[in-house]
């Protein structure tokens, strides 16, 4: 039931932003519940240059102090083809908040939340991570991980390894 | 000499960033850092090696501040009170620096303590050691070593941290009980979300 409705509220927000000139300008935005397949499905077919995937929830204070520099790097990457892909970690009695928290932050694509066991989601999203958030992985445009940070990471930190990517160098492949 | 400053800086930035990512201890290795002295909230110093239990030892990085370390913290102390009169060793190990969450200063790690009837250590973690020697990235997040000394069970405490009622799969507890009976602990290693440990970043 609760799933039903988060998916009736992304496709209300789907329909009213319908014109994709009036997306940009919008601050409405919606959150999507997902398996952690479903996203990787959907990082791997994002039409980006580079895509930051980033685990937060509105109970995780490193994680709400981090999000504004998050979007910092989406506004200042987004023309050079930086997609985020930003994934609630609440529970779905907290998705209003999350959602409020989303348009705070002038968030205007689509955002997910986690579906299924944590066990689950955290072995598919990324074997090697053991669920600790924030946790943020970038992904080139070919879908492979590029780095990874745990904690709460700097605008500084995050644009050095995106700039690696969006010049074709950084290392290689995780 | 600017050179020489900036690598410095460099380096000294990408430790603070790898800070959390050390090798988490693998199962059947034994506890690091045992003789490392740690203040527990009743004023005495404890270390891994005078906790240790004769069934085995349950080591728990937890905190005052991790919202789900706090929804977890009621059956930490349940199942910390009932194993340690079991026989096993048991101790609550808090590694977040309080400069970056006030909430796990030592005076509130002292009234946690209390308001929660532990029986076992609740102890500090100087400068996040022993979790960097661990490789604990999370609270809560569990280490049980058996009667040997070895890691048996790591990860977490049950497959619900929001409704203690709704528990499936009560793994630490499961583990607990088949290393008292001699029996293999049928899931060893577990995930689950939680708060990564705001470490200190001056070690």
């Amino acid at each position: 039931m609760q799933r039903h409705i988060f998916v009736l509220i992304a496709l209300f927000f789907v329909s009213c932003n319908a014109p994709e000139t009036d997306r940009a300008s919008s601050t409405e935005q919606y959150l999507i519940p997902a398996t952690a397949e479903e996203i990787l499905k959907h990082v791997k077919d994002a039409d980006a240059r580079v895509v930051l995937v980033n685990v937060w929830a509105t109970w995780c204070p490193p994680c709400v102090e981090e999000f504004p520099d998050l979007m910092a790097v989406y506004n200042q990457y987004k023309d050079q083809g930086l997609k985020i892909v930003f994934i609630s970690a609440d529970s779905e009695g907290q998705a209003d908040g999350a959602i409020a928290f989303l348009k705070a932050h002038g968030v205007d694509f689509p955002s997910y939340i986690k579906l299924k066991s944590d066990r689950a989601f955290i072995n598919t999203l990324d074997p090697d991570w053991w669920g600790a958030i924030p946790a943020t992985w970038l992904y080139d445009s070919a879908g492979n991980k590029r780095h990874f940070w745990l904690g709460k990471t700097s605008r500084e930190q995050f644009e050095a390894k995106i700039r690696d990517v969006l010049m074709g160098g950084g290392q290689g492949v995780l | 000499m600017h050179k020489l400053l900036a690598i410095a800086l460099v380096l000294a930035m990408g430790f603070n960033a790898e800070a959390g990512k050390s090798k988490t201890l693998a199962l059947g290795a034994e506890a690091p850092v045992t003789d490392l002295e740690m203040k527990g909230t009743d004023g005495k110093m404890y270390t891994l090696e005078s906790v240790q239990g004769e069934k085995g030892t349950l080591v728990i990085f937890s905190c005052n501040s991790c919202p789900w370390a706090v929804k977890w913290e009621s059956r930490v102390a349940s199942i910390g009170n009932a194993y340690l009169s079991k026989g096993f060793g048991v101790i609550v190990i808090n590694p977040n620096d309080p400069r970056r969450a006030a909430e796990d200063g030592f005076d509130e790690m002292v009234a946690r303590a209390k308001a929660l009837s532990y029986e076992f250590p609740y102890v500090v973690d100087p400068a996040s050691q022993v979790a960097h020697a661990f490789g604990a990235s999370r609270t809560p997040e569990v280490f049980l070593f058996n009667a040997k000394g070895k890691l048996a069970y790591h990860g977490a405490i049950d497959d619900n941290a929001s409704d203690a009622n709704a528990v499936e799969a009560a793994y630490l507890k499961d583990a607990l009980d088949a290393l008292l009976a001699g029996e293999a602990i049928s899931v060893s290693e577990t995930k689950a979300l939680g708060c990564s440990i705001k470490f200190n970043e001056d070690s």
